[in-house]
């Protein structure tokens, strides 16, 4: 914070003996008009950027808030991320945020905007909502098994301590792999960033061997992980038998599940149903309500084969096609990855496209120009593969014991 | 009785849930594996002051009570009930222990308070952020116990003992945070 020094010459010889002013350094030789942040406080600051002369301690108007110690532990476990898939032997990608067209979802609100030539013509771009489509691309050209930590962009999912328009992920691809070898991956993955973590000791120490403390409760990430289909879920948590809310066929390929016998089910159970809901909307509600709240154990959950309606861009199962091979896990009732084994078949995909971009007219989202390159990657041979999306800002706040995503992001929306 | 949709949800809002009045404690809007939107609630019961999570879909209706601020003056508590009395129309109001929840400890006789009232029925408390109580018995600070943030048990006139700082004496006025149920500090009065 001296950036000036009074000096004397050192030569006693000199006629004129008079102290001579110079930088020592020229990094920060401008005034400062705010006191500086890190000199307030180092673990935990706040400062106003309003106005030019409000003070550091100004507690109105507080747009930086920063704790040191959890950012040091998101930075550790990015950087043990990539570490653990370079000894892997994985490839790293970077593929781009910025997109003419994308994959159609139907309920992820887009962020749309323009590229402008030198004529200042406008072309429709947009951004990008995962690196999926990208990724498979090269998968499908002989890229092999890679990972991507990419930035991405979701609109309008704002008012949640969970969820930001602009957040982090890592996506990761095994060739000649199903879900399940996915699984194993995530197990290992989080027991190597806590192994890593506790090497620098950024775990709570005097916790036994492979558990962590998140909202005052012990999670265990090194005993066996609990799996449980989404069926067995049903019985056991909301006692609901899977044949009683699909129909085993009256149903085509191209279409979702007709919601009558649902409706029946959820409306005898209380919950308000119109004839407009969907049967993925009165199934989420009845799931959000009755089976995701167990999750919140000790011991992190993978929940796998998800009902056809939620399958999006995984493969459906070869003995039973009212359900797609996809699987989520959750530690400490946090989501924190999703995964399928990838749907190779471009008419199937190309018909589910065609079916969402129907449903994003009737949802009112902002309609998307669908990536047809993708199609084609499809068409030219995309290897038996399974990928997965992990939140990393999520994995953060779980090994930084928050709740809210905020306290691990360094500049978070509000 | 009205209708609000999720997205006109506040915090503390009352609304029918189940044929029962419920204020939201919390909500939270999520879209489980990038489904469809829902939002989460908590919601208190105010019969039984049970809290409960559930999450509409976002967009469902749900009907909302209308609830008005009067101004009571707390009479006495009589069994299991709190008495207030409306000093204009000098009507008589009792609130259950259930409905006054932990704020029954924070009670004085003779004050005013903000109830929350649903026709002629009271629903419950508005607590304010602070209550000013006197301390009716304090013990004398220990001499040589100086260790900063050392604190000792006082009794308050309402019957509540909480932890204050070693400084406060037998008749002193303190603020208490009726939430956390914490010392805040000494009122100079």
């Amino acid at each position: 914070m001296r950036p000036w020094r009074a000096q004397r010459e050192s030569n006693p010889h000199q006629r004129f003996r008079r102290p001579l002013l110079y930088p020592l350094s020229y990094g920060r030789c401008f005034k400062a008009i705010i006191a500086s942040p890190l000199s307030y406080n180092i673990t935990n600051y706040e400062y106003s950027q309003r106005g030019n002369m409000e003070l550091a301690s100004a507690p109105k108007n507080t747009l930086i808030k920063i704790n040191l110690k959890n950012w040091q532990i998101r930075s550790e476990i990015t950087w043990q991320i990539r570490n653990y898939f370079r000894n892997l032997g994985f490839r790293e990608a970077e593929t781009p945020t910025l997109r003419p067209s994308l994959i159609p979802e139907s309920y992820l609100e887009v962020f749309k905007t323009q590229l402008l030539d030198r004529n200042r013509k406008g072309k429709k771009m947009y951004l990008a909502a995962s690196p999926e489509a990208s990724l498979k691309k090269l998968l499908s050209a002989g890229f092999g098994n890679c990972f991507e930590i990419s930035r991405v962009f979701r609109n309008s999912e704002t008012g949640s301590d969970s969820h930001q328009p602009e957040f982090t992920m890592l996506e990761w691809y095994r060739v000649n792999s199903d879900y399940i070898g996915i699984m194993d991956d995530c197990f290992k993955l989080f027991n190597h960033i806590y192994i890593s973590l506790k090497k620098k000791s950024l775990i709570k120490s005097g916790l036994p061997d492979g558990t962590i403390q998140y909202s005052g409760k012990l999670i265990n990430l090194k005993k066996p992980w609990l799996k449980i289909s989404m069926s067995e879920a049903l019985k056991k948590y909301a006692q609901i038998d899977f044949d009683n809310i699909t129909d085993k066929d009256g149903w085509d390929l191209n279409s979702r599940f007709p919601a009558v016998k649902i409706s029946a089910v959820s409306a005898k159970k209380g919950y308000q149903v119109s004839e407009y809901d969907s049967w993925e909307e009165i199934f989420n509600q009845i799931y959000l309500n009755e089976i995701e709240p167990h999750f919140k154990g000790e011991t992190p959950v993978i929940i796998y084969d998800f009902p056809r309606p939620m399958a999006a861009l995984a493969k459906l199962k070869e003995d039973d096609p009212r359900l797609a091979e996809r699987f989520e896990l959750y530690i400490a009732g946090l989501e924190l990855a999703d995964c399928y084994s990838e749907l190779t078949d471009w008419r199937e995909q190309q018909a589910r496209f065609e079916e969402e971009t129907k449903l994003r007219k009737k949802l009112t989202k902002t309609p998307v120009k669908w990536d047809r390159e993708f199609i084609m990657a499809l068409k030219s041979g995309l290897p038996l593969s399974s990928g997965v999306a992990l939140g990393i800002d999520r994995t953060a706040m779980l090994f930084c014991d928050t709740k809210n995503i905020r306290d691990v992001l360094l500049f978070p929306f509000e | 009785m009205s209708q609000v949709s999720t997205s006109g949800f506040q915090k503390g809002m009352f609304i029918l849930f189940r044929g029962e009045i419920h204020q939201i404690v919390t909500f939270q809007h999520v879209n489980p594996g990038k489904g469809s939107a829902f939002v989460r609630t908590k919601l208190r019961n105010l019969k039984t002051a049970n809290s409960i999570e559930f999450t509409y879909k976002s967009g469902e209706q749900a009907e909302q009570v209308p609830v008005f601020v009067k101004e009571l003056q707390y009479l006495y508590k009589d069994g299991s009930n709190f008495v207030f009395m409306d000093n204009s129309s000098y009507e008589q109001i009792s609130l259950s222990e259930s409905l006054v929840g932990d704020f029954g400890k924070y009670l004085k006789e003779g004050e005013i308070y903000q109830v929350y009232m649903h026709e002629d029925k009271g629903l419950g408390i508005r607590a304010p952020k602070k209550v000013k109580l006197k301390v009716t018995e304090a013990d004398e600070a220990v001499k040589g116990n100086t260790v900063s943030g050392a604190k000792k048990i006082v009794l308050l006139e309402t019957g509540l003992k909480i932890a204050v700082p070693l400084f406060i004496k037998t008749g002193d006025i303190v603020s208490v945070d009726p939430e956390s149920g914490q010392y805040v500090e000494r009122v100079n009065s």
